[in-house]
């Protein structure tokens, strides 16, 4: 089933002159784990935002196309009805803290409190993202008391205890640790077990890797390649488009190892070194 | 975790009683000294309010800000000691200065009031969560836009102005002299606030985002995660209240 649609996606910020996005189609089935990469400037943000309805609703300007979620057209809906369907976690921990709760548990409340939910369900939901997110021990600190690692995770647990069916996360774990980012990337991971939709705009290109389904190049405004990761990384002209492929993909290449059968660069750690092990055999 | 909340977090019998109660007391430690404009009554209700302050357990914490008023209650003293156009009886002469018995009577009766002013409310202030007084306020109609307002000012302002520090301690690393004379630290400021006030701008954008995508403008009604704050007695004291209010008033017009 296609949980996402967009075709023939334009826009231009208010006050500019370029188009951030220009002439995008593409379609995302339920569960699926989308990365987006790209270089600074080349519209992920602004795609991000265009699903969730920020675009054009936030921000005005020129728009065009059509984005379908579920079936729901974003440019003719509204964010709140919009917010039911699709979260977003946004790249800075700090602007996602409402200041106006005094604890983690009542932070994560916020969206459920506006949406009317009875009280047993909203501390269900509550509990069940803060130990999804390994944050219930914070659960009774100040938002504003925890690292930025911490503060990313709760404002992923706030969008998770809202139950959205799709998730887009734009580089949530540009603050976080390695180990924090591994348990972001894992924690999301189980998300599409359960048949949610993830899109993630991430520059680390290894997690990437590893975990999209299907990862998407976007260049100055314009779709440049969606496909499976392994295709993606194989690419020869990746640096044209300010992308790097993942080390192991990269000594791959230097030392000419590839699947015979699909003609491909490993993507991971494992794949190089079945591919190693089998060329020495 | 810095915050401008002046709550004081004690375990006693004030801060178990609901806000409304609180509120409605305040409003009658207000309303009464005006509907019966005497020192004994606004003595009264000065002394009821730092018995609850006492047994609130915050009493220390309401003469700082007693004292902060200080300045003013002083200069009113001095001002109508000297200048109130009642003044007839003489009741101290220092030097050239003489101060009169009426004058200095009325000035004491402002001052008191202000002091029962300052501590009524210190009793909601001091012995109640920020957060609960405007859960309570929203949801007896207050609009939840005003009481998100109310109650992110709290938090929002202290931190930014530990983004002001932190902008300043980055501009001193690159050489800005940020310390010295007046003049020195007005120079200082105005390379301060390009940074400052972008940066307010840029985040406030970002949060309003943030809040956006989790239904703030949702038409749907608000629950609460918390139950309603509930006193058993809150009833009685507002009636209470509302009675000696209701007094006050009978008082003043059959006297």
């Amino acid at each position: 089933m296609k949980k996402i649609v967009i075709k023939n996606l334009k826009y231009k910020y208010p006050l500019t002159e370029d188009l951030a996005l220009k002439d995008i189609s593409f379609q995302i089935d339920e569960g699926e784990f989308i990365g987006v990469i790209g270089q600074n400037g080349a519209g992920k943000s602004t795609l991000c935002q265009a699903l969730v309805g920020l675009v054009p609703h936030f921000y005005k300007g020129a728009y065009g196309g059509k984005v379908l979620i579920d079936n729901i057209e974003v440019g003719e809906s509204d964010i709140n009805t919009l917010s039911t369907k699709v979260g977003i976690v946004f790249q800075n921990p700090f602007t996602q803290v409402t200041g106006s709760k005094l604890t983690v548990y009542e932070e994560i409340a916020f969206g459920l409190e506006n949406f009317g939910l009875p009280q047993n369900e909203m501390r269900n939901r509550i509990d069940y993202s803060l130990e999804l997110l390994d944050i219930y021990k914070f659960k009774d600190r100040n938002p504003f008391a925890l690292s930025g690692g911490q503060m990313q995770r709760m404002a992923i647990a706030s969008i998770i205890a809202m139950k959205p069916e799709i998730i887009v996360l734009d580089e949530p774990t540009s603050q976080l640790d390695p180990q924090g980012s591994e348990e972001v990337f894992k924690a999301i991971q189980n998300l599409c077990r359960e048949k949610i939709t993830v899109i993630m705009v991430e520059h680390k290109i290894e997690k990437i890797a590893k975990y999209s389904d299907r990862v998407m190049i976007l260049s100055n405004g314009q779709l440049i390649d969606f496909d499976v990761p392994e295709k993606i990384f194989s690419r020869d002209d990746l640096e044209d488009y300010g992308v790097t492929a993942p080390a192991f993909t990269r000594i791959c290449r230097g030392l000419k190892i590839k699947n015979k059968d699909t003609g491909l660069y490993p993507i991971t750690i494992d794949e190089a070194y079945d591919l190693v092990v089998n060329q020495n055999e | 975790m810095k915050t401008l909340s002046l709550y004081q977090d004690r375990d006693s019998i004030i801060h178990k009683v609901d806000p409304i109660s609180k509120l409605y007391y305040i409003g009658a430690a207000v309303l009464i000294p005006i509907i019966l404009p005497t020192v004994s009554i606004s003595f009264t209700c000065m002394l009821i309010s730092i018995l609850i302050l006492t047994l609130g357990k915050v009493f220390k914490k309401v003469i700082p800000l007693v004292s902060f008023s200080f300045i003013i209650l002083l200069s009113i003293i001095i001002i109508q000691g000297l200048f109130n156009k009642t003044n007839k009886t003489v009741f101290i002469s220092l030097g050239s200065l003489t101060f009169y018995k009426e004058g200095l009577s009325y000035a004491f009766k402002i001052c008191m009031r202000v002091i029962n002013i300052i501590c009524a409310f210190s009793i909601l202030i001091l012995t109640t969560k920020p957060s609960d007084i405007i859960e309570v306020l929203v949801r007896n109609g207050l609009s939840p836009r005003i009481g998100y307002v109310l109650s992110s000012v709290l938090q929002i302002i202290p931190q930014m102005v530990s983004t002001m520090d932190t902008i300043k301690d980055a501009q001193r690393s690159r050489g800005m002299e940020t310390e010295g004379s007046l003049l020195m630290r007005m120079k200082a400021f105005i390379p301060l606030i390009g940074p400052v006030v972008m940066n307010s701008l840029i985040s406030t954008r970002e949060r309003a985002m943030a809040l956006e995508v989790r239904g703030f403008n949702s038409k749907v009604k608000k629950s609460f995660l918390n139950e309603e704050f509930g006193y058993k007695y809150s009833i009685a004291i507002k009636i209470t209240i509302i009675l000696l209010l209701a007094l006050a008033v009978i008082w003043r017009i059959i006297t």
